[in-house]
């Protein structure tokens, strides 16, 4: 069998770029259906030389999207301020429970290698 | 400019009440009371096509009807819109011009509640007949909201991760769901 030859452009899943997440909760917020699960605590860091006082930075717990609710509009992906979350084109992951078709952040930051740099999107 | 906009004009006069060019098709909005005849002048000059047909709720201003036309080779593509009042929302049916539209009379009457006179079969398609409301109204609060934990709730910020102000969902009104 051969796999079918899909553009570029597809929305076949969203891949996470982990370190670009602030944990602002604007895709979570934004989602339509309620399928992106944001977890995260803050930490306060040490003053330094860069920095005169402490400071208190978000740090990431959990970052899932329930792709069985997930209905590829892109809106999170349009919302993110830091540019963290990207379309790919991979569209197979057929699960055979509906669990199997929440990717957590892991998952998520796997799809990344298979999203398509500007130029190919724009090829 | 738009064959189609110029005998929409030209049919219509001054119940053409604006021409909006945007960043797209050019929207020609029309008196409620010309609508059908709107959409008859723009098929006599071509816009034959009925894409699609959906309104928006404007709250006091009432809700906007949208009717995408095009000629079959779309090389003219048009939004006729008008602005029906929220105590009396009702066109006359364009059923008769275009056949196709009858679904999305139907849909529209069922979602936001406006009447298509002259269209016979405007039973819902989705909801119950006894729902009683107009989903796409932005006056139906959506309850499931209201029962069932929003992802968007937590803030990392926020003592014991949820934010300090409880956030509430679009479509839950302020005072809803405050005993959870």
């Amino acid at each position: 069998m051969t796999e079918p030859a899909v553009p570029a452009r597809s929305r076949g899943v969203i891949s996470l770029v982990e370190e670009n997440c602030t944990v602002c909760m604007l895709c979570a917020r934004e989602c339509p259906d309620w399928c992106i699960h944001i977890e995260g605590h803050t930490e306060t860091l040490p003053a330094d030389e860069e920095h005169r006082r402490p400071r208190t930075e978000n740090v990431l717990d959990r970052f899932a999207i329930d792709f069985s609710l997930c209905l590829y509009c892109g809106i999170c992906i349009e919302v993110c301020p830091f540019d963290a979350l990207h379309w790919s084109p991979e569209h197979e992951y057929a699960g055979a429970t509906l669990a199997e078709l929440t990717h957590e952040r892991d998952r998520l930051a796997g799809w990344e290698a298979t999203a398509p740099t500007t130029a190919q999107r724009d090829a | 400019m738009s064959p189609v906009v110029d005998a929409v004009q030209a049919a219509l006069g001054d119940a053409v009440l604006a021409v909006v060019p945007g960043f797209g098709p050019v929207t020609v909005d029309v008196d409620p009371a010309s609508w059908a005849a709107a959409v008859a002048a723009a098929a006599g000059a071509g816009a034959t096509y009925a894409d699609y047909l959906t309104a928006y709720d404007e709250l006091e201003l009432g809700f906007a009807l949208v009717l995408h036309v095009t000629t079959p080779d779309a090389s003219d593509h048009v939004l006729l819109r008008t602005r029906v009042p929220r105590d009396r929302p009702q066109v006359e049916s364009v059923v008769g011009i275009h056949r196709g539209l009858a679904w999305h009379e139907r849909a529209t009457h069922e979602m936001f509640g406006i009447g298509f006179v002259g269209n016979d079969d405007l039973s819902p398609l989705r909801t119950q007949p006894s729902l009683g409301a107009h989903p796409l109204r932005k006056d139906f609060v959506l309850a499931a909201r209201v029962a069932r934990p929003w992802p968007g709730e937590k803030d990392p910020a926020g003592d014991n991760g949820r934010a300090r102000r409880r956030v509430l969902p679009p479509g839950v009104p302020e005072g809803w769901g405050d005993q959870a």
